[in-house]
């Protein structure tokens, strides 16, 4: 296993970078972190000859608050950024836990949430709560910049509307009225694993009934998916076992997961019943944890 | 260890403690000499393919190469380790036979350029039907991986002692179970290399090696030069847990790429190449039928196996026999059959691997003595505890037991995990298993025949006493045998620790010694030390008596100092002014020592593997927490108490039961080599080869009991992979106990674990069958 050759570009602005992109076209992908590309190369599957390395857009390090837009995650924040930001843990530290149970430390202090979400496999583990908490993002191009929702930047398996010549900038978490998240990532040791399926909720109750419940899944379809008949299932009704339960059930119906080396598509189906259940039951019980 | 030692026994800092911490050891792969080469092996993409040509032109025009080399190139003389069954070639020459099968190697000037020429040898294939499945290689029909081997059979081994089915007829209960067990792979941080030097006449290779000795013989052997003008030598090394016993390609092109360039090379593998490679354990599948009286009492057991060898044989004979031999040790009965086919198939060979071939018929034979103490209704601990061996005992396949305290590892680890309190009392998902283990302090027989003693061992003191220097091939592979044997050399001394220096596992400086396998060396090479150390003392209380006007037999040393044993106040010396008055009268002070195995085992054939001098005994019990409705296994807690015999460190002899739990683990729970349909591996790298991690180890007891070996010096004997043999099937009983389910294959994955309870929830029979 080697790194075979590419020519590098590490550009000081936005403009330029989504310039070098657009000018190399097909031949050239982003650099972030790389810990997914760079593992990629030298194990032959992707052979871009040319690298464009973000690491001079400092703009894009950043996590804080904005008033009237919510918490802004820049794509350049490593996994380590999110596990020790003040402004997360106060507000959402499901998505800080969700960062800190990734990977490993050494991982976790070079590997991006841009990269994370832009590699878009199936398991990632960030994508989940995001979608769950109503993130969007932001892509900027040599044509300007848009903002989608993220749960639709994926369209299957490594693939996403990024266009070739667009980076991901941002990440917002809007202001909410939700209550309480969570994300239960099921993997098979309790460091350095892929998660065989991964489960974010983020719910609003009041009084004890669901004014609302997202529930985004991981590894339990070619994209992260919403689960939303269960939503549409939990909301208005009054809580109690029996309904977390059931909404367990229309969350496994939903999915459609594969079987892979990690876990069949049955035992991934009965995982997601479980800890659908779960998730829900903590997001109640300990708010955004 | 008794008071009156003054140096073994203790836990003095490992001897390359600062070197390995601060980084400043030097590893095969760090070495560096002038002009060297990097060398990389180009191999088979295919599982089972006729080579029809290859075509290195392209890669030889490539600014960089310095040599390209395919079988035309080598000897054509097959080699392996074991000696019955030498199927390898240091490049295919006709076929491949697994993906990864070598094929042709380069030397350049530096690592990328090797890249870049090994993709421009071309090699046309012609892909042949692979045979993937051990179980489907014995039809007619299925593809031939050797010629030589009809229907892929490549050991077979039928033993048959006492009248086992007079013992079956005559039993109370009798009961079949069957077990699969999985491929696992040492992982030894450290990934192989070697560095080549074939100048004029002569072959030095520094390599990560765990026995230099047998490097040294094969490698003479396939070049045709006298064992004397091969020179290997050991730099330290990051474990081999028995995937470093055997040269590979590496050494063997690497000597070839140097003697054409006249230049250094290093070769090496980087972590999926070692998987490709791969020598770790074999799958066996494994059919057990035991029959035992009405209190339990084992009177005839039948060990039916089948393994998976994949393309080659390597250590593979002695796996087999080791898989039924070594089952005879820990629980005592008299009839006896074991029937082992070993197979060829196009996956990487497998061979020896940490408790060599017993740690997964022992994770059989463990889960299935549990299905027998449950028809009887009796408790596991009980039904252990009343076929325990004894001591002094010989076992049914001829191996003579000398120290063996079993019913106390056992009496002891239910004290310290309170077993009796907590068998039958744990809330449901909560389990706790028993099992024991047993291996050999050392091959009673080198791998392949000759008439070496095991080990030997010299001493050299400093002309001026203060400083000893220990030569030894005794080969420190991480586990601690130079600390371990200087300890032991500065105790037969009467010297220091402090003042020893050591020389190890250098063919050319150190007496021969077989190498760092079979557990053997604190026993054997410890035995040739202790005599080395004792001449030494012999000679220096003999001048000291000179000096001293005192009978030699009066005089002791003790820690460097000389005294008077019947005068407690008459005046000492010290070490040095002896040793220094030595060589100044009598020359270099120098001591041997040697040692020999006395004959061992039956006449049967097969009757030397797993024969030894000593066998360790030790009890496990583990506590599992299962999370009932994902499978989860969170292994909480091990209690191990070990028969060792004797401590020389008992640090070192912690770690090495920690670090034996820690492999067992890993292939209880974790572990599995997987392959695709093609036979090529989808997890060779440490993010899919699922080694558990710190934070999944469970909390580790590791307790001794007061045992003396007679064959030991001072009473050792092994511990290193015994540790490793009980605990998958600890495992399995344990999450027997906590959820009623019986998993019959390993790994015991959380998938397996959930599967289980859900069939047991639907009512589907349990898959193991009472006859
Ligand atoms: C040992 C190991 C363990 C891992 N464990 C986990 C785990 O537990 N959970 C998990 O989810 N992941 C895991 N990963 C995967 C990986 O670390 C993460 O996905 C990480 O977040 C990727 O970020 P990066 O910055 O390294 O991405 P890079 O490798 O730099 O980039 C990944 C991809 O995204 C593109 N890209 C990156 N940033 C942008 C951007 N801003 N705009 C457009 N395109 C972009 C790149 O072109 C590339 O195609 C693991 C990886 C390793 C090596």
């Amino acid at each position: 296993m080697y790194l075979p050759d590419f020519d590098y570009y590490a550009p000081d602005s936005l403009a330029e970078t989504c310039e070098g992109l657009e000018h190399f076209g097909a031949k050239a992908k982003v650099l972030s972190g790389g810990t997914d590309i760079i593992a990629k190369m030298k194990s032959g599957l992707l052979n871009p000859e040319v690298l464009i390395s973000l690491k001079k857009l400092e703009d894009l390090k950043k996590i804080e608050y904005v008033s009237g837009k919510g918490v802004v995650i820049g794509a350049l924040s490593t996994h380590n950024d999110l596990v020790n930001s003040k402004i997360l843990n106060d507000k959402y530290l499901s998505v800080s836990e969700a960062a800190h149970n990734m990977a490993s430390n050494q991982i976790r202090n070079i590997g991006t949430v841009g990269g994370n979400l832009c590699n878009a496999v199936p398991s990632a583990d960030l994508p989940p709560i995001l979608i769950a908490l109503g993130a969007t993002i932001k892509l900027v191009g040599t044509k300007g910049e848009r903002v989608m929702l993220l749960e639709d930047l994926f369209t299957g398996p490594m693939k996403t509307v990024i266009a070739e010549n667009e980076i991901l900038t941002e990440i917002v978490i809007p202001d909410q009225p939700s209550t309480g998240s969570n994300y239960i990532k099921f993997g098979l040791r309790r460091s350095g694993a892929l998660a065989v399926v991964g489960i974010a909720v983020a719910v609003t109750v009041n009084g004890g009934t669901f004014t609302e419940a997202k529930i985004a899944i991981g590894a339990a379809a070619p994209t992260p998916i919403r689960a939303r008949e269960t939503e549409k299932f939990l909301q208005g009704k009054t809580i109690s076992d029996d309904l977390l339960a059931e909404a367990g059930v229309i969350a496994s119906g939903e999915s459609k997961p594969i079987s892979d080396i990690r876990g069949s598509a049955e035992y991934r189906r009965d995982l997601i019943r479980v800890l659908t259940r779960r998730a829900l039951h903590k997001a109640i019980n300990e708010g955004h944890v | 260890m008794s008071k009156d030692y003054a140096v073994i026994g203790k836990n003095v800092p490992k001897i390359d403690g600062r070197e390995k911490a601060t980084g400043a050891a030097k590893y095969a792969g760090d070495l560096k000499f002038p002009n060297m080469l990097f060398g990389k092996l180009l191999t088979s993409p295919h599982a089972h393919a006729k080579i029809l040509s290859i075509d290195t032109s392209e890669a030889e025009k490539l600014p960089g190469v310095k040599a390209v080399i395919t079988h035309k190139d080598v000897p054509a003389l097959k080699y392996g380790i074991s000696p019955a069954r030498w199927d390898e070639n240091i490049f295919c020459i006709d076929k491949v036979r697994f993906i990864g099968d070598k094929v042709a190697a380069v030397a350049c000037i530096d690592e990328e350029t090797c890249y870049k020429a090994l993709k421009l040898i071309k090699v046309e294939y012609e892909v042949l039907p692979a045979v993937l499945d051990a179980l489907l290689a014995m039809d007619e029909g299925a593809p031939q991986v050797h010629d030589e081997y009809p229907r892929n059979i490549n050991t077979e081994i039928h033993q048959n002692f006492g009248d086992l089915d007079k013992a079956l007829a005559e039993a109370y209960h009798v009961r079949n179970d069957y077990f699969v067990g999985q491929r696992t792979y040492q992982s030894p941080i450290e990934p192989h290399s070697a560095v080549s030097i074939w100048k004029d006449n002569k072959l030095t290779i520094y390599s990560s090696t765990q026995s230099p000795h047998y490097f040294q013989y094969y490698i003479a052997r396939e070049f045709g030069l006298k064992m004397g003008d091969v020179r290997i030598i050991k730099p330290f090394v990051g474990g081999g847990f028995g995937g470093k016993l055997e040269p590979t390609g590496l050494e063997f092109a690497g000597a070839v790429l140097s003697k054409l360039t006249g230049r250094p090379v290093r070769t090496f593998y980087d972590r999926h190449e070692m998987f490709a490679h791969n020598r770790g354990r074999h799958k066996v599948y494994m059919e057990l039928t035991t029959g035992v009286d009405k209190e339990g009492k084992i009177l005839g057991v039948h060990a039916n196996f089948v393994s998976d060898g994949g393309a080659y044989t390597s250590l593979g004979v002695a796996t087999s026999y080791y898989a039924g031999g070594l089952l005879t040790l820990t629980y005592e009965f008299e009839n006896y059959k074991f029937d082992m086919i070993r197979v060829y198939t196009n996956l990487p060979a497998c061979g020896a691997q940490r408790g060599h071939g017993a740690p997964q018929p022992k994770y059989a034979f463990e889960s299935h003595l549990d299905n027998i103490a449950k028809d009887l209704g009796l408790d596991p601990l009980e039904i252990r505890l009343r076929n325990a061996r004894q001591p002094n005992t010989v076992t049914i396949n001829d191996f003579g037991i000398n120290s063996c305290e079993l019913t106390a590892c056992l009496e002891k680890a239910a004290d310290i995990s309170g077993w009796r309190e907590k068998k039958g009392n744990l809330p449901k998902g909560r389990g706790i298993g028993i099992a024991t283990g047993s291996f050999v302090s050392g091959a009673g027989y080198p791998i392949y025949r000759n008439d070496l003693p095991q080990s030997a061992a010299m001493i050299k003191v400093h002309e001026d006493g203060t400083a000893a220097t220990l030569y030894t091939g005794a080969v420190d592979i991480g586990q601690g045998s130079d600390t371990a044997l200087c300890q032991m050399a500065a105790e037969a001394m009467g010297y220091r620790y402090e003042n020893m220096k050591i020389i190890a596992a250098d063919t050319e400086t150190t007496p021969h010694d077989f190498g760092a396998y079979s557990s053997r060396q604190t026993l054997m090479s410890g035995s040739a030390c202790k005599q080395a150390g004792e001449e030494i003392k012999k000679q220096i209380l003999d001048i000291a008596s000179t000096i001293m006007s005192l009978p030699p037999d009066d005089l002791d040393c003790r820690l460097g100092i000389i005294f008077s044993k019947s005068r407690p106040t008459a005046k000492t010396i010290t070490f040095e002014e002896a040793a220094r008055r030595f060589f100044v009268l009598r020359g270099p002070l120098l001591g041997r020592g040697v040692y020999h195995v006395p004959r061992l085992g039956g006449t049967f054939k097969g009757a030397a593997v797993a024969t030894s001098p000593a066998y360790s005994f030790c009890a496990q019990i583990s506590e599992v927490q299962i999370d009932e409705e994902t499978g989860e296994v969170d292994v909480c807690e091990v209690w191990d108490v070990h028969d060792c015999g004797q401590v020389i460190n008992p640090m070192q002899l912690h770690g090495q039961v920690h670090g034996a739990l820690y492999m067992g683990v890993g292939e209880a729970i974790w572990e599995e080599v997987l392959f695709d349909d093609q036979g090529k591996i989808l997890n060779p790298n440490l993010g899919g080869y699922m080694l558990p991690t710190a934070l999944d180890m469970p909390i580790v007891h590791s307790e001794l009991v007061e045992s003396f070996e007679p064959a030991g010096p001072w009473g050792v004997k092994e511990v290193g992979e015994g540790a490793t043999n009980p605990t998958m099937g600890c495992f399995n009983n344990a999450i027997y106990d906590a959820m009623g389910v019986r998993i019959d294959s390993l790994p015991l994955t959380y998938e397996k674990v959930w599967c289980a309870m859900k069939e047991k929830r639907e009512g589907k029979t349990e898959s193991n069958t009472e006859v």
